[in-house]
């Protein structure tokens, strides 16, 4: 799966810590995720979703090895 | 995502100061057969003797020193509270890497039980099966805490 948090942290102008405090997780979750190393839950896509005011399919994306 | 198992952060520092000495001693004790005298006592064991082909004693009170069996209780119980501590952030990814430690350690704990079986006879192998019942939490706290390093340094080079 591929998502776009970093893009979207670069608009919103935050840094992956600010992030992880404000959706509850820690720093290496949005590093992992950003990193396409770990795929979040669907809870937790959606906190990131939520917190970009966008929606979930705006931020990840299914990639040719899903 | 909850882990109703898990104690809280503060329990892995207890678990460490816990864990580190009887460990250490509890090797020292293993390798020099040292008791510490004061700790001679009457005790209630299930079966006091052990022998094959022979009619087994149960239930019988004995004398026994307590040295091995406080180190090994006090060694089992801080590596428990080291493994089954949150971190100071427990989120989702953080129980992943936990995951992916336990299978770890499952997994080398029996190939070394393997290669002791294909390697190691008599008395030896019981040394070996001494050690092996410390193996699981003591390979899934160097992996899990070498995962979480790893995690943590690949972060430190980007904002």
């Amino acid at each position: 799966m591929k998502n776009k948090i970093k893009i979207h942290r670069a608009i919103k102008n935050i840094t992956q810590e600010d992030l992880a405090k404000e959706i509850n997780v820690s720093r290496q979750t949005i590093n992992a995720m950003e990193a396409n190393k770990y795929v979040p839950s669907t809870v937790l896509a959606l906190k990131i979703a939520n917190c970009f005011n966008a929606k979930v399919e705006d931020i990840f994306e299914l990639d040719e090895n899903d | 995502m909850k882990s109703k198992l898990l104690l809280a952060n503060k329990f892995k520092k207890i678990g460490w100061i816990v864990l580190i000495p009887s460990f250490i001693l509890g090797i020292i004790s293993l390798y020099s057969n040292a008791e510490i005298k004061w700790l001679d006592a009457k005790v209630f064991s299930i079966l006091p003797e052990l022998s094959i082909g022979k009619p087994n004693k149960y239930f019988q009170l004995i004398e026994a020193n307590l040295t091995n069996t406080i180190l090994g209780i006090l060694c089992i119980i801080g590596a428990l509270l080291v493994s089954f501590s949150k971190e100071k952030i427990e989120d989702e990814y953080i129980a992943e890497i936990r995951l992916n430690a336990l299978m770890w350690s499952v997994l080398i704990n029996y190939i070394i039980l393997i290669l002791a079986f294909l390697l190691i006879y008599d008395f030896g192998f019981f040394t070996v099966t001494i050690f092996n019942m410390y193996t699981v939490p003591i390979i899934f706290i160097i992996k899990f805490h070498y995962s979480l390093y790893q995690s943590s340094k690949q972060m430190s080079s980007e904002k």
